[in-house]
Parts: structure tokens; C-alpha cells; sequence
């Protein structure tokens, strides 16, 4: 029985390959989506490994007030390799605009043997010239062989950037705030003369690195609390990883937001198989089929879109997830590397089948039920006019095109809603851009600000996702509601509607509807940015909301979106030919 | 009614006209004590002199042969019609001899059975009959449309021999 | 004094995979105010295909299409669609009325089309309902009614605007036989009125219902039965007037 319950659902495939298509476009992007959310993070690992093997890194790096309290920690059983302490200044960059910078300057001598800066470009600090880690300089967009200033305490120093490096220890600059560069002690001492405003750094290599979060435990308790740090080599990749963080939820939220988008798709897509397959599923009930096998064909059918979808979405989402890790590896040695793991695949097909699965249960419930003569014999089961929203509709409406459209649209109720959540999404995820965009723009100019460079452009780009598939998703819908009611169409022709009428009844009835989820949408828009803001960045102090005028475009724009895309199917609409339209089935 | 009590002659007259007022052209009288007499000769029915009536009436009522013959009657059923058409005789014949168009005839004999029907039709729209008469009225209905339909045939089937004018 | 409705030499070869199949082969006819027109042949025969020229619902290959004195079959499809609100009522065999509208505002489709105010259409609707037999039924929805009903209020519909003619395809051909003799019923009662209809059908009593009966095989006019009393007309051939 599964066999043929099977067979029926890959010919319902095969026959509707665009609806399919559609299906299993939103349904990847979802995939790639979460494949990304959660592989980002682990496609630094080998790179930073990688650099943690170029610097030789400190299986326990210490930060200590005194020079005396580095090396008692180095003294501790257990290390076999040790740094001599290294000075630590706490001091500004100038920069030409006239703002200041703050940033940490250590002060080499010679070349570490544990921890050194593992370097990037240029040279290797010398008397005059001074070394910037990677990401600070970029951030600050100085290049190796200009003169910046220094602050000191002997007024501001000027000094060559000779080179860039890059440090295991360091995560990127601005979420590390201040940064770092590294000076030669003499240069150290010229800036910052008296040691009493130093701080001291020791580099530690152990003969069991397994055992570094222990020593670095036991080490801090050997002093009063908040006096010194001590990372582990654990501590310092965490860190170093976590600078993805944002960008992991960031995409787990459009993941879960484009779900809600891709449920709605395929229970409006089968709602409207089953309504206009009637007469099949009557014969298949009349040759035995129960309706709960009814329904199970259209179940195996989205399944199946499903699992293709997931493995499409895990090939681009393992492709790209190091594409969107790049401007993250700034502090690491090598490119970010694709992180595939099988179990990532089994968690998409997890995440997303089920979803597919049971919209479309759900919805091929309702007709699936229907008596067998009544799908046979009776013309196709058409929604019913319910009388007092007709007469609301007729009184609001200020034309008869637009009354008979939306009359048509609201009697689907479960397709009106999916629709208006969808469109409620799509114009939360605008709303949310706003307000980023809001932020970025209310930093005052100069100052860094803590959000990544990519991160803007990544919400732009999933925003733009989000757009298209609600669109694209739209005027699937709208095509295929209009195939739906071409004979209605023709009897409105026949009537006396114009072309244009028809056309516009269709485009009236779209905008009408997504004007109310767009007002919604405001709010949840808000509070999404809100709720993300806080996941990011753990609280929500000083967070900004976008000016209201921006905020009241998103209900101007989305339905003047949505009137444009139901443009086309409005053609198709106006094309309708009475004579073909009103032909018996 | 003879099955029953028995009845007089005008009785019987009278119930055929209610039953069948508008549809049957008006009996006469004599049709009726005819056909009396001969099933009284026949043995099928007696009649008696109803004692203490001037007009010497007779109550007509059904002897056992009659009811026998009766009961045959009634299980028995009427024969089919078949092959009986007057115009399918005179179209064969008239259309053979290059009299006339098959065209002209089957034209003039559509509008025939059309008219007809029209008649028919608003006989029935007055709704002024008993049952009986309207069940035949629209029996009669039906065998135009079925003579309609044969005309149809005809036409067709002669086109597709080619000969047709 | 113009005729209603008037086709003249009609012509309408339709092309399916390049090659020409004729559907009508030069039809005339004239239709005057009044008047109850029927046309009945075999299926094939081109009176639907007849019925959609005039409507407009189509375009003729050859030959003109005139309604109310003025010629309609070049028009563009909104013209003929805005023509067709005050002039033309059209009863279908069947899926007549929009579903998701109730009884009512199907039939007041046509009037607020015009632009009449809501309640004057509802008043106009409530007569024709009343009239119709279907008292009461304004706010029921269209699947809730027997065929018979949906067809009565298909004629309601197409009477709203006091067209000047009523063009029906085939209106008693998915009704039972008593239904379809209470459309017949509100069909000679419209004539009476004087409203002018124009019937495809394959219902012989429709047809004898008519004033006028044409039949037509294979695209063309063939015979024409005048069933008004007493006045003869004898048939001629190719259908010309």
C-alpha cells in the first residue's frame, strides 16, 4: 500500500514541478540557512589551530599587576616552556580625524619563544616602529609604512607602522576593545616611563595542554579575586570562536523566521491541490482509499521535497558558511575551512521535514474528508461566502472590483492567513534592518563601533532572501488562485467586468491584505531586534529603535511591494477568455 | 366501477369526462350503452331494473366471467407501438418520387410538432386539470420530443449519405 | 427600426494545430425587440459558438456583429465589457454565479456595475427575487441552492438591468425536467414583459416556447419555424433572410 501511496505522490511531483520547485527553494534556503548557523562557528577552529601552532602559543597565558606575580605564576609545576614577563601599556592611537583610540601596547624583546605575534605583514617591531594586530589596523584603515602618533606621557610619539601581526590570544578588534600592538621595550618604556602603570603578561606552555583550565583555576586562586587573569588555551580559541556568536543568531533567528514562511507556502500549495484534485481523491476514496491515506500521499510528497531540499541546502550552506565566516578570520592564520559533520545534515533534514510534513497534513486533512459522490459529482468544493463579512467587505470596499476580489481572497481563510503571516514576517525582518541600520547610523562618526563590518551586509542580504521568497511565494499563489477561479473570472466578464477590473480585483485584494500584517509587523519587528540584540550582545542598554517616519514606510512599502508582484498574475487575470473560461471542467 | 357496487350508464359517462375532461373529445351517450350492450351479450356484465325507478334505468354491474375478463385485462399489458408513422410513410414515399425536398418536408413537419408542443405547453400552464389528464398531456409532451429527435436523426443520417438537398 | 441584435454573415474558423476547423460558415440573422428566438441542432452544429459572437465573448473570423444599431465585434474587450452591464443579460448551462458571493450580490453585480447606488440594487434585487420565486434567499450562499434554483437566479441576474436582450446558452440543459419547466415559466414570463431573449438549447420545449425556432448543422443556418399561428414561412436554403 506504502508503494502506491508512494508512486501517487512522486506523480503529483512530477505534474506540478514549478509549485515543487518553489517548495524546495524555501525550503533549502532554510537549510542553508541553519547549516550556516551552525557550522560558522566551527570553521575557525583549524585556522586558529593553525595559528595557535605559528605563535607557538601559550597553552596558559597570565595578565598580572606585577612582574613578581607572572613569574610566580610560571614557577608553578607542570610548565615546561616560559616567557619572561612582558610589559603591558595601556595608552591611545591618534588618528588624523583627531579621536583617540585606546589601545594596549606590549613591549617585546626580541622574539617571544611562547606566544609570539605571528606576523602578517611587514616586520617585526623595531626602535620607531610599531606593530599593529591585523584587525586593528584594518579597522582603523592604517597600513603598514605610515606614521601614527602614540600618546605618552611625554606628549604624542610618532611611529612607523612597520608591520601587522596577528595572535591567538587576541580576538578581533572591535569586539576586543581596546587592541593591541606591539612596541620594543625601549619604545615601551619612552611611552609609558614608569612601570607602576604597567601591567605584566606571561606565556606558559604545560607538559599536559589537557590540563590548562585546571592550572589556570588553581592559579587564580592563588591571588585576591579580580587581580589577575589566567586563560586557558581553551579560554583563548572560545573567545577567538565566539566572535561568530552574532552571526550564529542572527541566523537562527531567519532560520526559524523563514520556516514560518516555508510552512505557509506548502499549506497554501496543498490546500489548494486537494481542492482542485477533488475529483481524483473522490475516485482514489471510492477505490478504498481511507482519508488519512489521502492525506499521507500529499505527507510523503513534501517529505520527499523536503529531503531534497535538505540536501541542496547543506551543499550551499557548507559552502558558504566559510564565505561568511571570512571577515571573522581577520585574526586568524588561514581562511575559514568548510566544517561539514553528517550530523549537520541529519539536523536539517530533522528541522525542516517535519515542518513541511505536517503543513501538509494539516492542510489535505480538511478535503481529505470530504464524501466521495460529493467529490465526484458536485463541482469542485468552493469556499462559501460568509454573510456578514460580506457585508463589511461591501461597505468598506470603494470599488465593486476590489469588493468581489477580496470577498474571493478572505473566503480562503486558512490561505488568507498563511498569506498575511507570511507578509507579517517579511516586513518584521524589514523593520529589524531598519533598526540596524538606525544604530549603525547613530554612532557618531569616527567612533568604532562594536558591530562587525560583515554583519550589516549579511542582514541586508538574508533581508533581500527573506523578500524574494515571500514575493516569489506570492505571485505563485496569486497564478495559481486565479487558475482557481477562471471561471469565476469569466462569468465576471460575462457579466460586464472589464479586463482591467479583473486585473485590479486581484492586485486590490493582495495590497488590501497586507496592509493589516504590515501594521503588525511594526511591533514584532521591533521587538525581534530587540530580542537579538540582547542574545548578541547580552543586554539591551543604550540599543536604539529606528525613527518612527522609517519604521512607517515598512506599511507603505510592503503593500506597494505586494501590489506589484500580483501585478503579473493580475495579467493573466485580464486575459481571461470568457468562452475558454466557462467550458465545463 | 362496474367491479363495484355497480353504476348507472350517465354515471359511467360522467366519471370518464371528469377524469379525462380535457383530453378526450365528449362522449356520446350512445357510445356509451353501446358498448354495455355488447358486454351484457358478451355475458360479461348484467343488468338490473332498479326497483321503485320510473325511468326504467338499469344498474350495470361485472358477472364472474366478467371479473375474470377483468383481472386479464388488468395484467395484461398493452402492446408497444411500433413502425406506425404517417409522416415517415409519406416522407419515404413523397422524397422516392422527387415530389419534394426531404428539406421542405421535414422543415413544414418540425414546425408541425413544434406549434404543437406549444399548444401543449400552455395547456399545461393554465394548470387547471385533474392528475390524469395533465399525466397525459405531458405523456404526449414527451412523444413529440422523441418525434422531434427522429426528424433530427433523419436529417443526419441523410446528410451523411449524401442525400440530402 | 433597428433590429436588437443582427449578425450578418458570421464567420469563426478556429485553428487547432494549424489546421482550420470551420465553426460557423456564414450565418445572418436579424433579432427585433420582443421577439423569442430559439436555436437548436446537433452538438457541433456552432450555436454555441454562435451565441459567443454575439455576446461578444469572442471574435468573429468573418462578418459583423451588431447590437442596438451599433457594431460590436471590433470593440476592445473592455468596451464590450461595459457594453455588455446595460445591454446584455447571459444565463450559462451552469456555474453561473460566483460562489463565494451570496445569492444577493450576484444579482446585484450587474446594477452596482452601472453604478447604481447599494440600495437601490438591493431593492431591484429584492423585487426580482420575489418574482423569481426565490423570496427570502438574498443571503444564502449559491451552493446551498437546487440547480433549478442557481438557474433562477442566473435569469434574475441577467434581468437586473432591463437589457435590452437576454442571451441564454443551453439554461435548461443540466435542469431535471420540473426545474427546468419552472425556468421555461420565468423565461415566457420575461417574453411576455417584452423582454427580448435570444435561447440556444437543445430542449425542444424551450424551443416551442419561442416565437422564432432556427436550426442550424454544421455551421450554418438551415431552416427557420415561424410558430406564431397562422403566419408560414417556408424554409429556404444557406439560412439568408
Amino acid at each position: 500500500m506504502i508503494l502506491v501511496l508512494a508512486r501517487l505522490a512522486f506523480a503529483g511531483i512530477r505534474t506540478r514541478l514549478l509549485a515543487s520547485a518553489l517548495t524546495i527553494a524555501i525550503a533549502a534556503a532554510v537549510v542553508s540557512s541553519l547549516v550556516i548557523a551552525v557550522e560558522i562557528r566551527a570553521t575557525g577552529v583549524t585556522p586558529w589551530q593553525r595559528t595557535f601552532d605559528a605563535a607557538h602559543g601559550a597553552h596558559v597565558l597570565a595578565n598580572t599587576p606585577t612582574a613578581a606575580d607572572a613569574r610566580a605564576i610560571a614557577a608553578r609545576p607542570g610548565v615546561t616552556e616560559r616567557t619572561e614577563p612582558t610589559p603591558i601599556a595601556s595608552t591611545q592611537i591618534e588618528l588624523d580625524s583627531g579621536d583617540t583610540v585606546d589601545v594596549f601596547v606590549a613591549g617585546l624583546e626580541g622574539h617571544p619563544s611562547v606566544n609570539a605575534p605571528v606576523s602578517t605583514d611587514g616586520t617585526s617591531p623595531r626602535d620607531d616602529g610599531i606593530v599593529l594586530e591585523r584587525s586593528l589596523a584594518e579597522a582603523l584603515n592604517i597600513g603598514v609604512g605610515t606614521t601614527i602618533n602614540l600618546a605618552g606621557t611625554n606628549g604624542p610619539t610618532p611611529l612607523h607602522v612597520v608591520g601587522t601581526a596577528i595572535s591567538p590570544a587576541q580576538p578581533r578588534y572591535p569586539r576586543s576593545n581596546p587592541g593591541l600592538a606591539w612596541l620594543t621595550r625601549d619604545t615601551l618604556q619612552r611611552i609609558q616611563p614608569s612601570p607602576g602603570q604597567w601591567s605584566w603578561t606571561v606565556a606558559l606552555r604545560l607538559r599536559d595542554p589537557a590540563t590548562a583550565p585546571a592550572f589556570a583555576d588553581r592559579a587564580v586562586a592563588d591571588f585576591p579575586p579580580q587581580t589577575v587573569t589566567v586563560d586557558s588555551w581553551q579560554a583563548q580559541r572560545d573567545t577567538a570562536l565566539q566572535d561568530a556568536q552574532p552571526v550564529t543568531v542572527i541566523l537562527t533567528a531567519f532560520t526559524l523566521l523563514l520556516m514560518i514562511v516555508a510552512a505557509a507556502v506548502v499549506s497554501i500549495l496543498v490546500g489548494a491541490r486537494t481542492s482542485t484534485q477533488h475529483r481524483e481523491i473522490g475516485l482514489l476514496k471510492a477505490t478504498g482509499m481511507t482519508p488519512r491515506q489521502v492525506s499521507l500521499v500529499f505527507v510523503i510528497e513534501s517529505a520527499t521535497l523536503g529531503l531534497v531540499a535538505s540536501v541542496i541546502g547543506f551543499a550551499v550552506g557548507a559552502a558558504a558558511a566559510p564565505q561568511v565566516a571570512t571577515a571573522s578570520a581577520a585574526t586568524l592564520l588561514s581562511p575559514p575551512q568548510t566544517a561539514i559533520s553528517p550530523w549537520h545534515l541529519l539536523l536539517a533534514v530533522v528541522a525542516v521535514v517535519p515542518v513541511l510534513a505536517i503543513s501538509a497534513y494539516l492542510s489535505s486533512r480538511r478535503a481529505a474528508r470530504f464524501g466521495v459522490l460529493q467529490a465526484i459529482h458536485s463541482g469542485e468544493p468552493k469556499p462559501a461566502p460568509r454573510a456578514r463579512l460580506s457585508r463589511a467587505i461591501a461597505r468598506l470596499a470603494p470599488s465593486l472590483p476590489v469588493q468581489v476580489g477580496l470577498t474571493d481572497l478572505l473566503a480562503r481563510r486558512r490561505r488568507a492567513i498563511w498569506l498575511a503571516a507570511a507578509i507579517t514576517v517579511t516586513g518584521a525582518v524589514l523593520v529589524f534592518t531598519l533598526s540596524v541600520q538606525a544604530a549603525l547610523n547613530a554612532r557618531p562618526a569616527g567612533e568604532i563601533s562594536d558591530v562587525p563590518t560583515e554583519l550589516p551586509v549579511l542582514i541586508y542580504t538574508l533581508d533581500a532572501v527573506l523578500l524574494v521568497m515571500t514575493l516569489t511565494a506570492l505571485v505563485a499563489v496569486a497564478l495559481l488562485s486565479v487558475r482557481e477561479r477562471i471561471r469565476d473570472f469569466g462569468i465576471l466578464k460575462a457579466i460586464g467586468l472589464t479586463p482591467r477590473d479583473s486585473g485590479a480585483s486581484l492586485v486590490a485584494a493582495h495590497t488590501a491584505l497586507a496592509i493589516a500584517p504590515a501594521l503588525i509587523s511594526i511591533p514584532l519587528g521591533v521587538a525581534l531586534y530587540l530580542g537579538i540584540y540582547a542574545a548578541a550582545a547580552g543586554d539591551t542598554d543604550g540599543v536604539d529603535i529606528a525613527p518612527w517616519w522609517w519604521l512607517a514606510s515598512v506599511p507603505i512599502a510592503l503593500p506597494l511591494l505586494v501590489a506589484a508582484a500580483t501585478s503579473l498574475p493580475a495579467r493573466a487575470a485580464s486575459h481571461v477568455r470568457v468562452a475558454q473560461a466557462i467550458r465545463y471542467e | 366501477m362496474l367491479a363495484g357496487p355497480g353504476a348507472y350508464g350517465y354515471e359511467l359517462k360522467q366519471s370518464l369526462e371528469h377524469e379525462f375532461a380535457d383530453v378526450l373529445p365528449a362522449l356520446n351517450r350512445g357510445q356509451i350503452y353501446m358498448t354495455l350492450g355488447r358486454l351484457e351479450r358478451d355475458g360479461l356484465v348484467t343488468a338490473e331494473a332498479v326497483a321503485g325507478d320510473s325511468r326504467g334505468k338499469r344498474v350495470y354491474q361485472l358477472t364472474e366471467s366478467g371479473r375474470t375478463e377483468l383481472t386479464d385485462w388488468i395484467g395484461r399489458p398493452i402492446p408497444a407501438e411500433r413502425f406506425k408513422d404517417q409522416f415517415f410513410m409519406k416522407f419515404v414515399v413523397v422524397a422516392a418520387a422527387g415530389l419534394a425536398t426531404p428539406r421542405r418536408l421535414i422543415g413544414l413537419q418540425r414546425r408541425e410538432y413544434l406549434r404543437t408542443l406549444r399548444e401543449l405547453d400552455t395547456r399545461l400552464d393554465a394548470g387547471d386539470q385533474t392528475l390524469a389528464s395533465e399525466l397525459l398531456v405531458e405523456g404526449a409532451v414527451l412523444h413529440l420530443k422523441a418525434d422531434l429527435e427522429w426528424l433530427d436523426l433523419i436529417e443526419q443520417r441523410m446528410e451523411d449519405q449524401g442525400a440530402y438537398a | 427600426m433597428t433590429h436588437v441584435l443582427e449578425a450578418r454573415d458570421l464567420v469563426k474558423t478556429y485553428d487547432v494545430d494549424g489546421v482550420g476547423t470551420p465553426a460557423l460558415r456564414g450565418v445572418s440573422l436579424t433579432i427585433d425587440q420582443g421577439e423569442f428566438v430559439a436555436v437548436m441542432g446537433p452538438s457541433g452544429c456552432g450555436k454555441s459558438t454562435l451565441l459567443n459572437l454575439l455576446a461578444g465573448f469572442d471574435r468573429p473570423t468573418g462578418g459583423e456583429v451588431w447590437l442596438d444599431g451599433e457594431r460590436i465585434d471590433g470593440w476592445s474587450e473592455a468596451r464590450l465589457a461595459r457594453m455588455r452591464r446595460g445591454k446584455v443579460g447571459f444565463v450559462f448551462q451552469f456555474f453561473n454565479l460566483v460562489p463565494t458571493l451570496t445569492v444577493g450580490e450576484n444579482v446585484e453585480l450587474p446594477l452596482r456595475l452601472v453604478g447604481r447606488r447599494r440600495a437601490a440594487a438591493r431593492r431591484v434585487c429584492g423585487e426580482l427575487l420575489g418574482d423569481l420565486g426565490l423570496p427570502g434567499k438574498r443571503d444564502t450562499a449559491p451552493y446551498l441552492l437546487s440547480g433549478g434554483e442557481q438557474q433562477r437566479v442566473a435569469l434574475a441576474r441577467a434581468l437586473a438591468n432591463d437589457p435590452a436582450i437576454v442571451l441564454a446558452d443551453e439554461p435548461t440543459g443540466n435542469l431535471d425536467s420540473s426545474a427546468a419547466r419552472e425556468v421555461l415559466v420565468l423565461l415566457r414570463r420575461a417574453r411576455d414583459r417584452g423582454q427580448t431573449l435570444f435561447v440556444v438549447t437543445h430542449d425542444a420545449r424551450v424551443a416551442a416556447a419561442a416565437d422564432r425556432v432556427l436550426s442550424m448543422r454544421d455551421g450554418m443556418l438551415v431552416d427557420e419555424a415561424d410558430l406564431e399561428v397562422g403566419v408560414g414561412r417556408l424554409p429556404g436554403s444557406g439560412g439568408q433572410r
